[in-house]
């Protein structure tokens, strides 16, 4: 559902001038099926480890007891993403101006929240509207 | 078509109300919220990188394994940068 959400939107964010991708610690090997099967027209990145999640600021670590209740589901992230200490980056949307400076940031550690794409196509006409004065 | 919110709100109305077909426990969703309402407590939020934040630059593989460097995707217009936490 989430992915599918940018998907909607990234004809008319690319008509905008701008792009989308996603970052996620999960391994290509299962990046490159996601991808394939929800027929996407964005990246999306394999952040190995979290590097950048941590630049970002975004790192948690599940509680042991949460950890436990995956496990007990099936979840498996040290196999989806090489895990094995069960770390994740919070859900976060953030919109970096040509210059690299982040002119939105959504961030929020309830994952079930997550920024409405129409939200995001608001944010970039404004941001092309100020490159254009 | 209802907004991406509403149908987050649906599933997670569907999940919590214990019925099939997830059937999830009542234990199961307490711990969820708790697991929530403790990250949250812990000001993680706050922490990280905000508007007029300069944000670091990366190159990381993509589906295909090819390298994607940030600056160069920057270089021609602005980026939108989602994290996932992956489909796990």
């Amino acid at each position: 559902m989430e992915l599918e959400a940018p998907q909607q939107i990234h004809s008319e964010v690319r008509a905008l001038g701008a792009r989308i991708v996603v970052i996620t610690p999960e391994l290509e090997r299962y990046t490159r099926a996601l991808h394939k099967k929800l027929n996407l027209s964005f990246d999306i990145l394999t952040d190995l480890h979290l590097k950048v999640a941590e630049q970002f600021r975004l790192v948690f670590t599940l509680p042991d007891y949460l950890r436990d209740l995956y496990k007990s589901f099936g979840s498996t992230l040290d196999r989806f993403n090489d895990e094995p200490e069960y770390r994740l980056p919070m859900p976060a949307r953030y919109i970096i101006d040509k210059a690299g400076t982040i002119r939105a940031a959504n961030v929020n550690a309830d994952y079930t929240i997550r920024p409405e794409p129409s939200e995001t196509l608001r944010q970039l006409r404004t941001l092309s509207a100020a490159a254009a004065d | 078509m209802a907004s991406l919110q509403e149908r987050l709100d649906e599933f997670k109305k569907s999940f919590e109300s214990g019925a099939p077909p997830y059937k999830a426990p009542h234990e199961v969703i307490e711990t969820m919220h708790r697991a929530t309402a403790e990250l949250k407590a812990t000001g993680i939020e706050g922490r990280a990188l905000k508007v007029e934040d300069r944000a670091p630059n990366f190159t990381l593989f993509n589906q295909d394994h090819v390298q994607v460097d940030s600056t160069d995707l920057l270089r021609q217009g602005p980026l939108v940068v989602s994290f996932f936490r992956g489909h796990w």
